[in-house]
């Protein structure tokens, strides 16, 4: 053990590598030197996590120590770029750096901002889920001071992640992401959502108090992941057929239990239920005010849905004097309309899903579909109520979480839409015990998840719609991905950019379908803390694609596949080297809601290593060199830093006119963040964070649910009728088609008021013949897991976190079945190749029972060739198989990280 | 009297391994050399299967056969339970580990660093020569434990005081205490607790229960 | 690999296997020479060297498998409790009785040397067996297995020797080695037996499968008739004794070359219910590596 330093410190800062963060973490330094990282057990009480970090965040220091770290500006040598072009990168000074940059900057600024296609001419990309604004200081400022940016060039992020429970769940609850009230839930049905290895210290920490709470977790998915180990019982599902088996789930509590058993109060009053559809698929709508109808039971009369004192029939068909109106303020019908209910219509509509139905599908027996949704409404607890904070709610303990490739891609809207009206039958949405969303990314204030409600139309919540009307929509897309063009749903903020159908944006820069302006590079990318070049789809191609990239600057941390490709590489201040303070707490990612809420400091633990700058201060140069300063500093001011430096309670805003240190800018934030959290009461400085690490106050657990909110105001939940994407659908059908744009057409068919089963992995057979070869030639479905040790690609360097994974199966190869395997010849270790009709990758067989005969499983994402230490590993990952296609694209502009695959066995075991 | 054991809840363990890299953070060990591990175990057969996640580490048995078979005295066993190690009598002849049933004990003969050539800031502060070809293992960080218990603190309560694979646990799995006081947390574990300790039958007395309905 | 069943022990290598092959062989060899010279035969002298030899050459093999040789002092450290030291204690006594009845000669000294050898294999056998991580070494039965084999080797050498050394061996030396390999087949039959109804990792009792026949046929069976033939033809009692001494011993050497090296897999981990998770259904555990 060390034996007494001279000076031994610990110094608290958080971690935010990963989604499921952040969380808070001191770190022991002797002699300057950071040795050990060490739970923060000064916010025991404030953190859901008991104040301790997962062990990812215990790779930080030989993050910091890595010997592969770029630690001076690097200038490339070699004007040739390609995977087998040796970059010959050479040290350059900072100033060498930015000149070389501001040249370029101002180059365009004096140029235009926009090129001939009406593209920014920089664009940006940012990876993991949103968690590098966590260290990127004032880099946004400086963003946001430059004008248009181009940030849809995706890098797996949003289009393989959670993305139609992204667009889809923000539309319905305000639901970026979604989870379980874990705290008080006692049933989940887990649709493939891998909690125990991606759910982050809270969701681990949460779900196994649940577990000794007696909560029942069913875990759903194709393989037995370390969620599934966790769980009460393992269901192995065909991939991609998770709609049907949540279609038979509904089935059985619409057909084969009592309708009492629902929450008939709150279907009635929260939800579209009671709204009666016409003959064209459309609300009827009360003649005077347009509002949609419901069918009183106390008068017998039609009414609009807020009539006062009305008792709505939830089920029925009426005649009543009405309009309704379709797309584009068309009017299909005046006068005695023919009318059923939204839940009479959906009741319709799941008849013929029965788990009978769905088990052929699922290959899953029909006697567990009906018995977890036997379960499901036994546990639900419906008619019981709890009081939070003096409020008293209704107390819904079931709740069914979707994962990644559940929910997004072919299905993934079927997925979101079932899971949410399932859920919403028992009333177990937004409520105590209930699944609730936990962020908002779309909607607005992002920091306020509850202010974002505010009335829409016909009694819903208020949704920023890209409009689809003839004189607001669009066929010049602001950036290459298109997507205020392509996806309604996808909205306008600050995040839809990412959101968007971002390989588009790729694919598109070797031939821009009929309609839109042909996609050009951009003059200038920067990247940071995003590996497309391993973490995307169909890798080899993106990485060609990125050496036609004329000028890429990438800070970077060590060498890695895709700064392979750039121009300059800038070493920023890392993980325990640089500073910045975040907001914690309230509700965020996933499981992350807390009973506090307020801002956490990341600190310098160690001085910078070499050469590496503190971020803020390298956004303030280039501001300065690109005469952006001014707007720059009053970004800042605005809030850029992460909250406003002037509000009516504070001002603490710094002077515009000349260039700040990376201190006096934290430091301003830091005051504003103590006047928020106390009110205006205190103002302590950076020299405070440094000390205490974190501020909270408390935070009303009523505020992790939406319930209230729309009591409040009187709203409804828009469920389960879509009345308004299917007119959405239509408009936006039309100017495409009204452009000669048809290449959308096959995405428009998801736009449905009542989306019905479709053949969804046969989508993916289809895509093998499409391919010019023989779907039997491919029998297995390939997909992908998280990894509690691994950040997706981003920690792979690490050696501590590569040795500890190691002690988890499935991290050396490819994981098949044991018998699939014998009856290919394959033994454990051996030599693999895994195969589709256009590319082929290799790795080691790890046979496990524990896997669907038809499934391949390979981790987290590796097959790295740039990434030094990473790239000894010869792990394959799924990335270089699955296409970039249009196909397989959705219509919210999301695909699945699955493919079809051939295998066999090429070796022996080493 | 007091006797140290560990309990771990194998309900709530998740095998992320986090309680594996604290331990290498909080003692140094070098690359390979897992004092705790946390193992991912499947059985049955497709589709009846079952993952278990089990710590495991040495167990500071009772009546430890490595203390027995040791020639120098180098391995001994405290007045609490805990086992310990004296680097600078230990010949490093390895008898120790293969009397072991728990495979808890390593022996590392050369230096070695995580990037292989020479150490980082952080290994060479680490760096101690004294334990190098002489047997290693789990020491129960018996060093906070008698640190904390001078400045008055209670192990498996008091943080600073409890061994660091426990308090870093993200699970909650993870528990340290007194077995011998009743109302300890960990004796409340295990009366509250069906449980068992690893290969009983071979009368080594573990340290160390699981918990598992 | 995962290393949760039972897997091959790294800590003690071929050296260590080195150390039982010489200790036993050797401490065999002193006391079947001592035994013949007792009955009034009179065994080369070279036994007594050669034995010591063995049994060094035993120890350094040891010393250098050591990770901190120039601490081997302490290895004297824990009489009470560790056969180590135990054998480490009786070793310096037993090569100086054994130069001295090489030496001086006399049943006396022999006598002293070979009850001093029968400790030391004492003391290797309940190292062994003290080993419990290692299921095939902490087998009961392996000390009267360690025992016996050890005394077959010695009468091997023996039978060798006596050829060297231009005389055929004794009918009483001829008597004691047929013994001593019936001793050896009952020992290690009923080793494995016991071993097998005791339980042991699957990999480890294939280990010992593996070389039953050889020992059986060409350890055993074949060394007996040959010496038995050797009883019958005096004249070719030599050359024929020497055949099956070279079996003897080589069978002898082989079985703990196995035990030590090829079936040494440790104990693995086991689990006896796995948690529950309020999963319905019956209790399950695990131990993989075994059944
Ligand atoms: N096979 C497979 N692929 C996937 C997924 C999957 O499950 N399986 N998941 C998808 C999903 S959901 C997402 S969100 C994306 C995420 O994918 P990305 O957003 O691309 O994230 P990473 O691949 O981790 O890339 C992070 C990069 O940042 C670098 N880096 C790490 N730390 C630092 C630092 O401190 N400074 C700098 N400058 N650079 C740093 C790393 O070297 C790495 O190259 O992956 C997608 N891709
Ligand atoms: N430790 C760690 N945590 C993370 C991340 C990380 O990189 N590391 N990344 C964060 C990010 S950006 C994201 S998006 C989330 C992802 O969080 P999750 O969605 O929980 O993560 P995954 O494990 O990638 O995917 C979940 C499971 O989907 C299953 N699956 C695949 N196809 C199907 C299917 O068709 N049906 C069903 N039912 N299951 C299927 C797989 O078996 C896998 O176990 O994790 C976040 N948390
Ligand atoms: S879950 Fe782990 S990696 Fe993710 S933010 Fe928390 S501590 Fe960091
Ligand atoms: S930290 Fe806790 S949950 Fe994670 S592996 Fe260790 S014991 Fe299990
Ligand atoms: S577990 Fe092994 S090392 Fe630890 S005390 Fe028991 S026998 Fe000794
Ligand atoms: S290696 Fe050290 S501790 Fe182990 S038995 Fe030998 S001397 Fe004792
Ligand atoms: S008790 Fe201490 S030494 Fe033992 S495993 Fe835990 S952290 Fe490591
Ligand atoms: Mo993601």
């Amino acid at each position: 053990m060390t034996g007494a330093a001279a000076t031994a410190k610990q110094v608290a800062t958080y971690c935010y590598q990963c989604v499921a963060g952040p969380d808070l973490l001191t770190v022991r330094v002797e002699d300057g030197v950071a040795l050990a990282v060490e739970p923060n057990f000064c916010a025991a009480a404030v953190h859901p996590g008991a104040g301790r970090v997962c062990v990812k965040a215990y790779g930080l220091v030989q993050k910091t120590y890595n010997p592969h770290r770029v630690l001076s500006p690097m200038k490339r040598t070699n004007a040739k770029k390609g995977r087998d072009e040796e970059p010959g990168f050479v040290p350059i000074s900072w100033d060498e750096a930015f000149d070389l940059i501001a040249e370029k900057l101002n180059g365009i600024r004096a140029s235009g901002l926009l090129d001939a296609s009406g593209y920014p001419k920089v664009a940006a990309s940012f990876g993991g889920g949103g968690t590098p604004q966590s260290y990127m200081g004032t880099f946004p400022a400086y963003l946001a001071a430059w004008g248009p940016v181009d940030m849809g060039f995706g890098s797996g992020q949003g289009v393989k992640c959670y993305h139609s429970e992204h667009l889809y769940g923000e539309l319905w609850h305000r639901a970026f992401t979604v989870s379980p009230d874990t705290p008080s839930c006692r049933y989940i049905i887990s649709l493939g959502s891998n909690t125990e290895a991606s759910g982050g210290v809270v969701g681990v920490k949460r779900h196994a108090d649940a577990r000794i709470r007696g909560l029942k977790r069913v875990q759903v998915e194709p393989h037995l992941s370390v969620t599934g180990a966790c769980s009460a019982e393992w269901v192995p599902i065909r991939p991609k057929t998770d709609a049907a088996f949540l279609y038979a789930v509904i089935h059985v509590l619409l057909h084969e239990t009592p309708r009492a058993s629902l929450d008939l109060a709150f279907l009635k009053g929260r939800t579209a239920s009671p709204y009666l559809v016409g003959a064209h698929g459309y609300y009827l709508r009360d003649p005077a005010s347009a509002k949609p109808l419901v069918w009183d039971r106390v008068l017998d009369r039609p009414v609009p849905y807020d009539t006062a004192g009305a008792e709505p029939a939830l089920e029925g068909s009426f005649t009543a004097p009405a309009i309704e109106r379709g797309a584009d303020g068309e009017r299909l019908g005046d006068g005695a309309l023919a009318g059923t209910t939204a839940f009479s219509r959906l009741v319709a509509h799941m008849s013929s899903y029965t788990p009978e139905w769905a088990a052929e599908i699922c290959d899953v027996p029909a006697a567990t579909m009906r018995r977890v949704a036997n379960e499901f409404i036994a546990q639900a607890c419906v008619g019981q109520t709890v009081e939070i904070d003096g409020m008293v709610l209704p107390f819904r303990p079931v709740a069914i979480t979707l994962g990644k490739t559940v929910n997004n891609g072919w299905g993934g809207y079927e997925c979101c839409w079932a899971r949410t009206v399932a859920v919403s039958l028992v009333g177990a949405l937004e409520v105590p015990g209930g699944t609730l969303g936990t962020t908002v990314r779309l909607n607005r204030p992002m920091s306020d998840r509850i202010g974002s409600v505010t009335p829409g139309v016909d009694g819903f919540m208020a949704y920023p719609f890209n409009p689809t009307d003839r004189e607001h929509w669009s066929p010049r897309p602001n950036i290459r991905n298109a997507y205020r063009t392509l996806v309604p749903l996808a909205a306008n903020g600050p995040w839809s950019q990412a959101l968007g159908p971002t390989h588009l944006a790729w694919m598109f820069l070797d031939g821009t379908p009929e309609g839109l302006p042909a996609v050009t590079f951009p003059e200038i990318w920067f990247v940071y803390r995003t590996n497309p070049a391993i973490s995307f789809w169909d890798t080899a191609a993106l990485a060609e694609k990125m050496s036609r990239f004329p000028f890429i600057v990438a800070f970077a941390y060590t060498r890695d596949e895709t700064n392979h490709m750039a121009d300059i590489l800038l070493p920023e201040c890392t993980d325990l080297e640089g500073l910045q303070l975040i907001r914690i707490g309230g509700t965020k990612y996933v499981e992350q809601f807390w009973d506090e809420e307020g801002f956490a400091l990341r600190q310098p633990v160690v001085a910078a290593r070499g050469e590496t700058r503190d971020f803020t201060d390298i956004a303030t140069e280039l501001a300065q060199r690109t005469g952006l300063l001014e707007s720059y500093n009053s970004a800042i001011n605005r809030g850029a830093a992460g909250l406003p430096l002037k509000t009516e309670r504070y001002d603490f805003s710094i002077d515009v006119a000349k260039p700040h240190s990376r201190d006096e800018i934290w430091d301003a934030a830091c005051r504003a963040a103590s006047a928020e959290v106390t009110d205006g009461a205190a103002s302590d400085g950076l020299d405070w964070y440094r000390t205490h690490g974190f501020r909270t106050r408390p935070f009303t657990r009523t505020d992790w649910y939406l319930y209230p909110a729309l009591a409040r105001q009187g709203l409804r939940f828009e469920l389960p009728y879509q009345e308004r994407l299917y007119r959405v659908g239509q408009e936006l059908g039309r100017r495409l088609h009204e452009r000669g744009m048809t290449w959308w057409d096959s995405q428009l068919s998801e736009y449905q008021a009542l989306p019905a089963w479709k053949d969804f992995p046969g989508l993916w057979e289809k895509a093998v013949v499409a391919m010019g070869a023989r779907a039997q030639d491919f029998p297995f479905w390939l997909v992908t897991a998280r990894s509690m040790q691994y950040a997706w690609g981003a920690n792979v360097g690490i050696e501590l976190i590569h040795e500890v994974a190691a002690n988890v199966a499935g991290h050396g190869g490819v994981v098949i079945n044991g018998d699939t395997a014998a009856g290919l010849g394959i033994a454990e270790g051996d030599l693999v190749e895994i195969r589709t009709p256009r590319r082929a990758t290799r790795g080691r067989a790890v046979l496990r029972q524990g896997i669907r005969p038809d499934t391949l499983l390979m981790v987290g994402q590796f097959d790295h060739w740039a990434t030094p230490y990473a790239r000894d590993f010869d792990v394959p990952s799924m990335n270089a198989l699955v296409p970039l296609s249009l196909e397989l694209t959705d219509a919210t502009g999301s695909g699945a990280d699955l493919v079809r695959v051939g295998l066999a066995r090429v070796g022996a075991r080493r | 009297m007091t006797r140290w054991a560990m309990v771990a809840d194998l309900r709530r363990c998740v095998g992320c391994q986090t309680c594996t890299a604290a331990c290498k953070h909080a003692n140094g060990t070098p690359p390979g050399v897992q004092w705790r591990r946390v193992l991912d175990m499947e059985t049955g057969h497709y589709p009846d299967v079952r993952r278990a996640f089990v710590p495991v580490g040495c167990m500071h048995c009772d009546a430890p056969p490595c203390r027995d078979v040791c020639p120098s005295t180098a391995t001994r066993k405290r007045a609490d339970g805990i086992v310990t190690i004296d680097y600078d009598l230990c010949i490093g002849c390895s008898y120790c580990a293969v009397a072991c049933p728990y495979q808890a004990r390593h022996k590392t003969d050369r230096a070695s660093f995580a990037y292989g050539g020479g150490p980082s800031p952080a290994e060479a502060a680490r760096f101690d020569e004294g334990r190098l070809a002489v047997a290693t293992k789990c020491t129960f960080c018996v060093d906070r434990i008698d640190a904390g218990l001078e400045k008055g603190l209670t192990p498996g309560i008091d943080p600073e005081a409890t061994p660091a694979c426990v308090t870093s646990c993200i699970a909650g799995a993870l528990h340290f205490g007194d077995v011998e006081d009743p109302a300890s947390n960990v004796s409340r574990l295990l009366a509250e607790n069906r449980h068992f300790r690893m290969h009983e039958e071979l009368g080594t007395g573990p340290g160390f229960y699981y918990l598992w309905d | 690999m995962d290393r949760i069943a039972p897997w091959l022990q790294t800590n003690w290598d071929h050296r260590a296997a080195g150390n039982f092959i010489g200790g036993g062989t050797g401490s065999g060899l002193a006391i079947f020479a001592a035994a013949s010279e007792l009955a009034g035969g009179n065994p080369p002298r070279a036994a007594y060297v050669l034995a010591a030899l063995f049994i060094v050459a035993g120890l350094s093999l040891v010393w250098l498998e050591i990770g901190r040789p120039w601490r081997f002092l302490h290895v004297f450290f824990n009489p009470q409790t560790s056969w180590m030291t135990r054998e480490a204690l009786i070793a310096p006594p037993l090569l100086i009785a054994l130069a001295a009845a090489a030496w001086h000669g006399g049943a006396a000294l022999a006598a002293v040397a070979a009850l001093l050898a029968l400790a030391f294999v004492y003391c290797q056998a309940r190292m062994l067996r003290g080993s419990m991580g290692i299921p095939a070494w902490r087998e009961p039965l392996i000390v009267p297995l360690a025992l016996a084999t050890g005394l077959a080797e010695g009468a091997g050498v023996l039978l060798a020797l006596a050829i060297v050394a231009g005389a055929a061996p004794s009918r009483f030396v001829l008597i004691l080695a047929l013994l001593s390999l019936v001793a050896r087949w009952i020992a290690w039959a009923a080793y494995c037996r016991h071993l097998a109804r005791r339980g042991a990792p699957t990999a480890t009792r294939q280990a010992l499968q593996a070389i039953d026949l050889q020992v059986l046929v060409l350890g055993t069976i074949a060394p007996i008739a040959l010496i038995a033939a050797a009883l019958g033809f005096a004249d070719y009692a030599g050359p024929i004794a020497l055949a099956a001494g070279v079996l003897g011993l080589a069978a002898g050497w082989l079985i703990k070359d196995t035990i030590l090296t090829r079936a040494a897999f440790n104990q693995g981990f086991a689990v006896p219910h796995l948690a529950r998770l309020g999963a319905v259904g019956s209790d399950s555990s695990t131990r993989p590596g075994w059944s």
